[in-house]
This record gives C-alpha cells, sequence and structure tokens, in this order.
C-alpha cells in the first residue's frame, strides 16, 4: 500500500473515531442544554402566571392546553420547582409527544395553586438526526479536505522521497552512475538522501575496484603463466630422469589449469561488461554441425554413444565467437561429466538447444553448478567455470539456460526468444 | 627460415628463440614497433610473428606498413585469446595465420611451417624424412614408398610430430592440436596414445621404423633416427 494511501487512511479513521465520540456527547450535550434552557423559560412561565393570580386575574380564565391549575389544600406545603419529561397528548401533531412540565406551587391570598405548564420538548430523533446530519458533513468536509489539499500536500511534501525512491529502482551496476538528489529543504529526506548518495558512491567504487581486479589479475597472469609453460617445455626437453619428468608434468599441468582459469575468468568479466560487440545473426546448425564434427572423435574414443535431432537452419543472435564457446562448453561438459559406456544426445531446433548426457546422479542443487567455481566432481582437471560461462552468455544475450538432473540423466537447456 | 619475432616480454620471446633455435630456425626479436620497422628496413625475413599488444603503439598498425611494403612477409598474428575482432582484423589486412596467446611452442612452429611452405614450397611441396615422405598437397603420407592409410587426424598427427622432430611434444599440446579447446578439462588424455598407437602400428606394419617414442609421462617424441 503506499504510503499517502496509509495516512489518508488512517487519518479518515481517526477522524470518524473523533466525530462518533463528538458526536455522543454532543447529543447529550444538546439534549441537556435544551431540557435546562427549557427548564428555565418554563419556570419564568409558571411564576408570570403566579404574578397575574396576585394581580387578581381569576386563574380559570388564564388556563390553557399548555396551563394547567390546579387548587391543593392550604395544609400542604408550598411545592418548589419540578421538571418532568411526560408523554402527552398534542392535538397538532394529533399525536403522544413528549414533552416537558414544570410545576410549582403558590400560596395566594389563602387559596394554594399548583401552576403546571408545558412544552414540547424536541424529539430525540430529531437531535439525533440533527448530530448526525451535522457530523456527517463536517465527515464530508473532511473528505474532500483530505482528498484535495491533504493529499496534495503530502504529495508534494514526500516528492523528495519519491524521487529518491525512483532512483534507487534505477540503480544499476553496468550504467556506473551513483545517486544524485538535488536538495529538498525537508532535514530528515536530505539526511537519508546524502546517505544514499555516499552509500551508491562507495557500492560503485567497490564494485569498479572488484571488477579491475579480477580483469587486471587474469590479464597479468596470462604473461607469466605462458612463459612458465614455454620453460617448462624447454625443460622437457632436456636430459631428465623419470622423477623428474614427473615432477615437469605435474607443474605443467597445474600451469595449465591457472591458464585455462585466467581464462575464463577473463572472458567472463568480458561478457559482464557487454565487450562484444552488437550481435548479428548467425546459423547456429552451421555452428552445431562444426562443432560436432570436431569432438566426434573425441566422443567416440571417449566410448560415449552420440545422438543427435538438428534442425536445418536455426538461427540467432549472438556474436560468433560466444556463440562457439557456448556450444563447446556444453558438449565438453557431456562429454566430461559423463559415465563409462554413457551417451550425449543433442537436440536443436528453432526453439530451444538441448543437451542431454548420461551421468552420474547429481547430489548438488543442479541451480548451483551455474554458479563460478562449484563443481560436482572433485575431478581436479575441471576447473567449475564451464557452466558459469554459458550462463553469463545466455544473461548477456538474453538467452534462457537451465540446467536439471534427473537421476542419470543431466540436461542443459538454452531457450531462444 | 629467418623470421622476425616482435614481442615485448622479454622472457616470451626468449622461449620461442631458445625453441625455434633448436629447430634451426633463425629467429630475432623486436622488442617495439620502432625496433621492428628497423629490422624490417634493413633486413628481409620469411616470416613476421607479430604480438599485437605493443608497448608503442597498435600491432596492427605495423601490419599495415609491413603489407603496405613490396615484397612483403608472411605474418603470423599472436594476439590475446578472446580479442576475436582483433583476429578478424588482423587476417582481413593481409595475415596469414592467427594464434591466440597463450601457445605451445610446438603449435607455433607447426603454424610457421605451414605458413612457409605454402608460400615458397610452391610445387614442390613434398616433405622426404628417411623412409618417411610426405605429400602435403594430397595429404598423403609414404613408408619407403608404400601409402599409409591414415585417417585426418593420424595425418595431421604424424605432420605436427614430424614438424617437431626430435623434440618432446607434451599431450597437451598434441591433443590441443588436434582437437583445439575441447581437450581442455580432460582427466586423461587416452585419446592422445590412442592415436598414437594406431600411427606408430600404421608406420611398422608399412616397414618403417619406430620412430614415436614415449618419453615417461609427460608426452612423446619423433626421433628422426631411432635407435
Amino acid at each position: 500500500m503506499k504510503l499517502i494511501n496509509i495516512i489518508t487512511l488512517l487519518y479518515l479513521s481517526l477522524t470518524l473515531a473523533g466525530l462518533l465520540i463528538g458526536g455522543f456527547f454532543i447529543y447529550l450535550k444538546i439534549d441537556s442544554e435544551i431540557e435546562f434552557e427549557m427548564g428555565r423559560e418554563l419556570d419564568r412561565q409558571v411564576d408570570s402566571v403566579a404574578d397575574q393570580i396576585r394581580r387578581g386575574s381569576p386563574y380559570e380564565g388564564l388556563v390553557d392546553d399548555r396551563l394547567e391549575i390546579e387548587i391543593l389544600p392550604m395544609n400542604r406545603a408550598e411545592e418548589s420547582l419540578n421538571l418532568r419529561d411526560t408523554l402527552a397528548f398534542h392535538d397538532p401533531n394529533d399525536k403522544q409527544v413528549r414533552q416537558l412540565k414544570a410545576s410549582k406551587s403558590y400560596k395566594i391570598d389563602g387559596k394554594h395553586y399548583r401552576i403546571s405548564y408545558f412544552n414540547l420538548l424536541v424529539e430525540k430523533d430529531d437531535i439525533t438526526e440533527t448530530v448526525v446530519f451535522t457530523m456527517v458533513v463536517v465527515f464530508l468536509l473532511q473528505l474532500a479536505f483530505i482528498g484535495f489539499f491533504l493529499r496534495r500536500i503530502s504529495n508534494r511534501v514526500f516528492r523528495p522521497f519519491q524521487n529518491s525512491l525512483n532512483q534507487i529502482q534505477k540503480f544499476n551496476f553496468s550504467s556506473n552512475e551513483p545517486f544524485e538528489f538535488s536538495k529538498s529543504k525537508i532535514k530528515e529526506f536530505d539526511q537519508l538522501n546524502e546517505f544514499l548518495m555516499r552509500m551508491s558512491a562507495k557500492l560503485l567504487k567497490d564494485y569498479r575496484q572488484i571488477k579491475e581486479f579480477s580483469e587486471n589479475i587474469s590479464h597479468e597472469i596470462q604473461t607469466p603463466t605462458s612463459v612458465v609453460r614455454g620453460k617448462l617445455e624447454h625443460l622437457m626437453n632436456e636430459d631428465i630422469t623419470e622423477k623428474q619428468a614427473e615432477l615437469i608434468h605435474s607443474a605443467y599441468q597445474n600451469n595449465e589449469r591457472i591458464q585455462r582459469i585466467v581464462r575464463s575468468l577473463s572472458l567472463l568479466a568480458k561478457l559482464e561488461n557487454n565487450e562484444f560487440e552488437t550481435p548479428t545473426s548467425i546459423n547456429l546448425t552451421e555452428l552445431v554441425k562444426k562443432n560436432l564434427e570436431m569432438t566426434k572423435e573425441l566422443i567416440h574414443v571417449s566410448g560415449l554413444e552420440l545422438e543427435q535431432d538438428i534442425q536445418e537452419d536455426v538461427f540467432s543472435v549472438i556474436h560468433p565467437f560466444i556463440a562457439e564457446v557456448m556450444i563447446q562448453n556444453l558438449i565438453s561438459n557431456a562429454v566430461k561429466h559423463n559415465i563409462e559406456e554413457g551417451w550425449i544426445r543433442l537436440q536443436l531446433n528453432s526453439e530451444f538447444l538441448l543437451v542431454e548426457n548420461s551421468g552420474i546422479p547429481l547430489r548438488k542443487n543442479p541451480e548451483e553448478l551455474l554458479q563460478r567455481f562449484k563443481k560436482e566432481s572433485n575431478k581436479t582437471e575441471s576447473i567449475g567455470l564451464g557452466l558459469a560461462i554459458v550462463n553469463q552468455i545466455c544473461k548477456t544475450y538474453g538467452l534462457s539456460f537451465t540446467y536439471t538432473s534427473e537421476g542419470s540423466i543431466h540436461s542443459a537447456r538454452i531457450t531462444f526468444g | 627460415m629467418k623470421i622476425l619475432l616482435v614481442e615485448d616480454n622479454e622472457e616470451l620471446a626468449d622461449n620461442v628463440v631458445r625453441y625455434l633455435d633448436q629447430v634451426g630456425v633463425l629467429c630475432e626479436t623486436a622488442n617495439s614497433h620502432y625496433q621492428a620497422e628497423d629490422k624490417l628496413l634493413s633486413y628481409t625475413y620469411d616470416c613476421v610473428l607479430l604480438d599485437l599488444m605493443l608497448p608503442d603503439g597498435d600491432g596492427l598498425e605495423l601490419l599495415k606498413w609491413i603489407k603496405s611494403r613490396t615484397n612483403s612477409p608472411n605474418v603470423l598474428i599472436i594476439s590475446a585469446k578472446d580479442s576475436l575482432d582483433d583476429k578478424i582484423k588482423g587476417l582481413d589486412q593481409g595475415a596469414d595465420d592467427y594464434l591466440p596467446k597463450p601457445f605451445h611452442l610446438s603449435e607455433l612452429l607447426a603454424r610457421l611451417k605451414a605458413i612457409y611452405r605454402r608460400s615458397k614450397l610452391e610445387g614442390s611441396d613434398e616433405l622426404n624424412l628417411g623412409e618417411i615422405s610426405i605429400h602435403y598437397s594430397t595429404f598423403q603420407a609414404f613408408v619407403n614408398g608404400k601409402l599409409l592409410d591414415l585417417t585426418k587426424k593420424e595425418y595431421d598427427l604424424l605432420i605436427f610430430l614430424i614438424t617437431n622432430k626430435n623434440r618432446v611434444l607434451g599431450k597437451q599440446a598434441i591433443a590441443q592440436h588436434l582437437w583445439g579447446d575441447y581437450t581442455d578439462d580432460l582427466a586423461n588424455f587416452d585419446f592422445v596414445y590412442q592415436h598414437m598407437k594406431n600411427l606408430r602400428k600404421k608406420i611398422c606394419e608399412a616397414g618403417g621404423k619406430d620412430y614415436l617414442k614415449t618419453v615417461y609421462g609427460i608426452g612423446y617424441k619423433f626421433e628422426e633416427n631411432p635407435s
């Protein structure tokens, strides 16, 4: 839920609660105020009737539908003002209505009169109606006010925050732009923005450093390992003993491994940096066939059966070198992680490229193998970057790559489009 | 054969020079664009080994300059493995071949010899080595005049071995020469052994000597004069 909506909703429910409670008290207050005022008024009326009697007016002539005069025995004590709610029949309304009756007794000229004066009381329903009506009007006004002004104001107040949010959402490492916020006049937001700016700059700097480091290291290691390889090749040709040969061989193999790691890492870095020019459409079918032709013998020598189902003229938009690396990696992965008398099945059509092979059931989650240096076997020859490279290639070119394992069948699938 | 190596890393250059020297190829070095131009103006070479990364300028510029001269030597470009664009540009500008770095010295020699053969030995593309003769144009190999029935890989292997004769070739170098990157992560090189075995058998069956020697666990060697 949006912040502004939460605030509006909270504000409205608080207002509503306030109005309900307030309305209740207003109702009580109005009710008692009306009774009090009317009581006073009736008291005055009663007093003035008593005055008229004192001045000698015959009390019978004064009686009307709102005034009642009774004669009480003289020996009863004078009654003070007595206010009572009663239900009485009201002619004009033709029904029983609530009335307030004020009565008081006076001893005038040896006679004891009880003078009662009635007046219509405002109906409870009417008060309720009024109160509710007022409250509803107030609430509607509030609603309009909040809807129009408060939301506008809040929107304006929160605009810097919203801007920051938008920028954060757009942040990515490859565009290499730290956050740039303008001053907002609100202290808290400025603090937040300043922190975000500092953090983004730091993040980008760290990221650049890490990237540069891996790029540099892969580039810089290439030369010395080449030198080492050459020296070892020379050493092989010296007059050496078998023991020395073993040592040379081992050093040589490990040096080769370093070279492969470095080469793969530098390829990964280049892929991440999008260093391969805008791709053109290439014929994958030809490429796959060419690669299979090159590996057929290898597959055969490794004692594997090859099954293929390749559709003609499958095109994909991808850099030719990268496509080759991708296919090479998939095929050599299938050869490498196979079992004795296993098989490889390769399927290519306009929708997907599927490379399946027999293998030892995986113990790890196959998704994990897409990460760098994650490998299932502890064969030291495998450096565990093959699938990571394929994964990165697919990411770079917007293809989807899945690697799954069902029992002893491993399948790598690249879906086009 | 006389070649010029343009490479700024001394150690790498030293490796190449030493290797080529041992197989009788004269190799001079230049460590910069400037020095390379200087040497090319003064001497003639059969081939230039050109590293595209030079301290004082782009190797491609030097390539353009070399190819603009009359009687220009062959050029074999050396560059980082995944710089595909360098490869395309280089070949476009008249380079004869491209060798990605890092390379095996034996591979370098094989490429050099192939370029040399293509350009210098027009017509007479035969190689005779004692009992063995190779006809490059027809991809055939003979032992004492008898045609060997070799697969393409076995033929390539034989050429590779002969080109680097009397030198120990590592299994990796052989595997990479024949199958490229596919052999990168393979645990065993049994398939190299298989091919070696077949080749040896075929040569011996044709009455040839046992030229192919296994060198401990490291690799193989083609001995010109087997005992």
